[in-house]
């Protein structure tokens, strides 16, 4: 039986039994069991098969970096790949399998991989790319072995919240020294945040006990103390996922992603235990002794009877003795070290009262596992004999037989948000490690990632970093941090390396990295750690490097023959660990505008489309009719009646000030400096490189103030774009922006004045209110601002006015516009109507690089200004030859299939360009359409165009306006 | 003058979109302002609330909204600010001084939710700000308002603690209403999009 009777300090819940199933074996655990823990107590020994070798494994860390404990979990609606057994806390009738199998993980078809590696070298996913001929063979089969899990493409789309926090001092991570710099800091007066990713807090301090109670003991009190303080908040099951500028931290939580902001971070997150490289290493039941120590007080589980200690420091004399005090039997303290430092400790001589042998200067050889998949045999060599006695001469081979090997020989700090957060490390040859030099302003570092292990000393450091992290905050500065203590002992043996004759030393659990690859690695010449690292995927796995960084650094100082403090380290990057994307991508927020018409549009039966972020009608329904249909019954309305389109969507923006006409001719190509008060005009905007980048009409209303509108995407953009160059030159002048707070309509078509006259008292003439007039007067009782403008191509006004007073006059016009058949138009109708006027859609019948010359807009630009945004790129593009060409095109009216929109036009087999617009005119009853091509093509007759299914048709190419190319509909009379 | 939508015992939406409002800008706003009789806050991002319950908030160093918020539609400060908005408007405006358009969807959030709510929909810490000693009442000190982004739409934010408890006042362009409004209640009550 794995678990044990009931340890103080546990984690489950033993009134609660829970059971599931791995591998279609039923299994039990408790309430407050991991699934690694659950499945330990059942007595599973193997979790999984590795990523390449498909070798059969088993736990290592129980910290949340092992490939080793991930799994697949099916559940009532879900199928959740690679979830980490060993923090995801096991549910009710889950269904649980391991990832990486074929087959089943007691007979996995791939384990004949193990057996292959010698042709598997480092390198080899590179190498197999490099021919041509064998590249796809080699993807369908590297497709075909490679991925973890199966990924359910029925899976419902998980929405998370998203959510904000803020705190004086964020503590990042729950251990003793995380506990005091908490308690430290909200004792000074902090708001303190606390969050540890295990399911408590405590960490080692619960768990690395060394056969006594005290540090546990205090540690609890600590909590309770915590627990019990107004000024902090804890998160567990939360982890610290990256470190961004400001203290800006996200906290990754089973629910959702929580965003940070703290004015001061103590990073307190420990440091992850390293695993020796032998060859065996990797054997179900060797795993690292902090594992074994979660098992055993956080869950009551052991899973071996007798243990060897292979160890090099004094954690693993503590584990020692924890095991012991639990019924474990050791079979050998095996101590990598010459022999204890200073003599023998306290640890060491209890475990040599209680008979324990203590054996030094141990070389691991092989761990074994005979007739079996589990260890059972651990080989070695030592210098020193039983309990540090003198052994003679030479070295000394020895075996035992054991079902457990517990490994603590060192430890690599968790520092990865340090180096996100820019804190300068520096190579500690005393503590084994890298420990912080220079943190920035607000960071501050304690714990086993500051380098300070010992219980009463991290306590101490937690102390004094709370503290300072509180007391930076106030007007009186930081106060300096107290230096760390010395080292009772250097916690990381400098190389605990030891290469086999056989290999499968494994460096890297997650990839099957063994020794010789990254000694292959180096002598091909990636001897960085960056270039080793990306060569050899070491630390490109699940657990990113946690526990195969440091050993990895080992090996290529050695083969550089460099100390390995001048190596340097690879990048650490967010994400600390992996994050679900249900977290990352959090509720969508995308927001929809509309007008405010838009009941009345709906009372219509439109059929709406996305514009930019608005909601536009795209046409409006007609029973028995289609879309086409109605849509160019739309058209038709507007050129022989009258129609009223919404246009609300605009950019609507106010300029006013002394320098209101200068920033306009600045910051358009025409000129409005000459512009009369009560009049528009058509306004081209450019970029410097002279790009069209939007388009609009600008109206004076008075010597001082003009009214602008630009393209319906644009408003915002241009909006913030015109205060920056406002600020930038200096101007006098202010900005109003009017978008979503006026309405705007368009009321077009043959009919219009006559319809609008019966709503205002305004002279409608064609004397009094010409074509490109702009007029404020009061429409149907609101006051409103009347341009009359055509980009429809017919007799046009488009009304503005407050939001809250659109409705009433759309209303009244369109009750006014009944005796004429007044229909509302939408967009596609309006795209229609102008495509037969040749008028051109910035951004749809131009792109990123079409500049004003090529879709001769060459009326609309004043060179003559001293200056324009763009002018000084127009002026050397003059001279160049073009690049591209707008043109009109028209196809037979019988044309039996018609081109869309995107649709590529050919010079003989190159593509030559693109159609930007076409449609089916009701008005000429052809197709008709815009085409961005080459010169050369455009200097042709006829347009080459490749439809879909890749038939090529035949266009020919017209001037544009199609329609109207005298604009004598803008002088229409009224009809009767 | 305004209608209390009861979203949930957590938190209420009273919306405040019909109160007298109107805006202006210009070198000459803040003297124009004052001839008006308004009280005007100093620094920008600011409100005061004045004896007739007007607020006027200095959004930037020379533009500002004037709202009646306290009293009746008949009130002395709703007819005030309809005055000042009918003479912003006259085509004979002000020297310095232009009207801008505030055609704002305005709703005043509060309740016991309303924390939980604000820290899923901003990255503005407005705890500080909700539990200051902010009586709201009238003749009152400056207070903070925030101009900000809330679910993607910008917003103007009044965050004040009154008698009742924390409260947030929210403008935001009308075309934006029917979107932010839905999204604030979908968020309150947990449901996703």
């Amino acid at each position: 039986m794995s678990r044990l009777p009931p340890i103080a300090g546990e984690l489950i819940d033993r009134r609660h039994a829970i059971e599931f199933s791995f591998e279609g074996r039923p299994c039990s655990g408790f309430r407050g069991d991991t699934i690694s823990s659950a499945l330990a107590a059942s007595g599973v020994k193997v979790f999984g098969r590795s990523f390449k070798y498909h070798r059969p494994r088993g736990l290592l860390s129980v910290a949340n970096h092992d490939v080793n404990a991930m799994v697949q979990v099916h559940e009532a609606q879900r199928n959740v790949p690679n979830v980490r057994a060993d923090v995801v806390p096991v549910q009710p009738g889950w269904d649980v399998r391991a990832v990486n199998t074929r087959g089943s993980l007691s007979s996995d078809r791939l384990a004949v991989l193990n057996h292959l590696s010698p042709f598997l070298p480092v390198g080899f996913y590179y190498k197999a790319f490099y021919g041509k001929r064998w590249f796809p063979r080699w993807e369908r089969m590297f497709r075909t072995l490679t991925g973890l899990g199966s990924v359910d493409l029925q899976a419902p789309r998980l929405v998370t919240p998203k959510r904000y926090d803020f705190c004086d001092v964020l503590v990042i991570g729950g251990g003793p020294a995380g506990l005091a710099a908490a308690l430290a800091a909200a004792e000074r007066g902090a708001a303190v945040l606390l969050v540890d990713e295990n399911q408590a807090l405590g960490g080692s301090g619960l768990y690395a006990r060394g056969g006594e109670a005290h540090s546990a003991e205090q540690t609890i009190a600590m909590i309770e103390r915590l627990r019990a303080h107004g000024r902090i908040r804890v998160m567990t099951e939360a982890y610290a996922a990256g470190y961004y500028a400001d203290h800006w931290v996200p906290l990754v939580t089973r629910d959702c992603m929580v965003k940070v902001r703290a004015r001061s971070v103590v990073i307190a997150q420990g440091a992850w235990e390293q695993p020796a490289v032998f060859r065996g290493n990797d054997l179900p039941g060797v795993m690292l002794a902090s594992a074994a120590q979660r098992l055993l007080y956080r869950h009551a589980v052991v899973t071996a009877r007798r243990v060897a200690v292979l160890t090099a420091n004094a954690h693993g004399y503590a584990a020692a003795l924890d095991a012991l005090g639990h019924g474990v039997g050791i079979a050998a303290v095996l101590d990598l070290r010459a022999s204890l430092p200073g003599g023998a400790d306290a640890a060491a001589a209890e475990l040599m009262r209680r008979g324990v042998t203590l054996q030094f200067g141990v070389e691991p050889i092989e761990a074994s596992a005979h007739g079996g998949s589990h260890i059972s045999r651990l080989d070695y060599s030592y210098a020193a004999g039983a309990n540090g006695s003198a052994l003679g001469t030479g070295r000394k081979r020895a075996q035992l037989a054991l079902d457990g090997l517990w490994m603590s020989v060192g430890f690599a700090p968790a520092n990865a948000l340090l180096h996100q957060a820019r804190a300068q490390v520096v190579w500690s040859e005393a503590l084994g490690q890298f420990v912080p030099h220079e943190l920035p302003a607000g960071l501050y570092a304690c714990g086993k990632v500051n380098g300070v292990f010992g219980f009463a000393e991290r306590l101490a450091d937690g102390a004094d970093a709370g503290s300072c992290a509180a007391l930076g905050l106030s007007a009186r500065g930081v106060p300096p941090r107290a230096p760390p203590p010395p080292a009772a002992e250097c916690p990381s043996h400098p190389y605990p390396i030891f290469a086999h004759p056989k290999g499968k030393e494994f460096v890297d659990f997650d990839e099957d990295l063994q020794i010789r690859d990254l000694e292959n690695a180096c002598q091909e010449g990636f001897d960085s750690s960056e270039l080793l690292k990306r060569f050899s995927t070491i630390g490109m796995g699940p657990s990113q490097g946690k526990h195969s960084h440091m050993n990895a650094l080992r090996i290529l100082a050695r083969v550089r023959g460099q100390p390995l403090e001048q190596l340097g380290t690879t990048t650490a990057r967010p994400m600390f660990y992996p994050v679900p994307l249900s977290h990352l991508a959090g509720r969508g927020f995308t927001p929809e505008r509309r007008t405010p018409l838009d009941a009345e549009h709906a009372a219509r039966g439109a059929v709406w489309m996305p514009a930019g972020n608005w909601r536009r009608p795209e046409y409006y329904a007609v029973p028995g009719r289609s879309r086409e249909q109605a849509i160019a019954e739309e058209v038709v309305a507007v050129r022989t009646r009258v129609g009223l389109i919404d246009v609300g969507t605009l950019g609507k923006i106010e300029v006013h000030g002394p320098d209101a006409a200068e920033f306009l001719d600045r910051v358009y190509a025409g000129r409005f400096s000459n512009l009369k008060v009560g009049m528009t005009r058509y306004a081209l905007m450019l970029d410097e490189s002279g790009v069209i980048i939007d388009d609009g009409v600008v109206g004076r209303l008075g010597p001082e103030s003009f009214y602008l509108t630009t393209t319906t995407g644009n408003s915002a953009t241009l909006f913030r774009e015109f205060g920056r160059l406002v600020t930038w030159w200096g101007l006098s002048l202010g900005l109003v922006n009017l978008t979503g707070h006026f309405g705007a309509f368009n009321l077009a078509g043959p009919a219009a004045r006559v319809v609008l006259r019966q709503h205002t008292a305004l002279d409608l003439s064609e004397a009094a209110f010409p074509y490109l007039a702009l007029r404020e007067t009061e429409v149907a009782g609101a006051r409103c601002r009347i341009l009359r403008v055509g980009f429809v191509g017919e007799l046009g006004y488009e009304i503005h006015c407050e939001a809250a007073q659109a409705a009433r006059v759309w209303r009244a016009l369109s009750s006014a516009g009944e005796r004429y058949a007044l229909r509302p138009f939408g967009v596609e109708a309006q795209r229609l109507l102008r495509l037969e006027k040749g008028h051109v859609i910035v951004g749809q019948d131009t792109d990123g690089l079409t500049n004003a010359l090529e879709i001769d807009a060459d009326w609309a630009l004043k060179m003559d200004k001293p200056f324009f945004v763009g002018q000084r790129s127009l002026r050397i593009l003059e001279r160049l030859p073009r690049r591209a060409q707008l043109v009109g095109f028209a196809l037979r009216a019988d044309a039996p299939r018609i081109p869309k929109e995107c649709h590529l036009v050919l010079d003989k087999t190159e593509i030559a360009g693109r159609v930007t617009s076409v449609g089916l005119s009701p008005t000429l009853g052809r197709c008709i359409g815009l085409a961005l091509v080459t010169p050369k093509v455009a200097a042709a007759r006829r347009l080459r165009i490749r439809i879909d299914g890749a038939e090529v048709i035949d266009a020919e190419i017209v001037e544009p306006p199609f329609y109207d190319p005298a604009g004598e509909r803008q002088r229409v009379v009224d009809p009767g | 003058m305004s209608a209390v939508v009861v979203e949930s015992s957590m938190l209420q939406f009273e919306d405040c979109s019909a109160r007298p409002r109107c805006g202006c800008k210009g070198p000459g706003a803040e003297s124009w302002l004052r001839t008006q009789g308004y009280r005007v806050p100093a620094a920008p991002n600011s409100v005061v609330l004045d004896d007739d319950g007007v607020l006027v908030a200095r959004l930037g160093s020379s533009e500002f909204l004037i709202e009646a918020v306290n009293g009746a539609a008949a009130g002395a400060g709703s007819v005030r600010v309809r005055n000042s908005r009918a003479q912003l408007n006259e085509r004979a405006q002000p020297r310095d001084v232009y009207a801008v358009a505030r055609q704002d969807s305005v709703k005043r959030l509060s309740g016991s939710g309303l924390s939980a709510l604000l820290r899923q929909i901003c990255s503005v810490d407005f705890a500080p700000l909700l539990a200051a000693g902010y009586e709201g009442g009238i003749g009152g000190d400056e207070q903070p308002v925030l101009l900000t982004s809330m679910t993607g739409v910008g917003v103007l934010a009044w965050p004040r603690r009154l008698a009742s408890g924390p409260a947030v006042t929210l403008w935001c362009e009308p075309s934006y209403a029917h979107y932010f409004w839905n999204t604030l209640r979908e968020v309150s009550i947990g449901s996703v999009r």
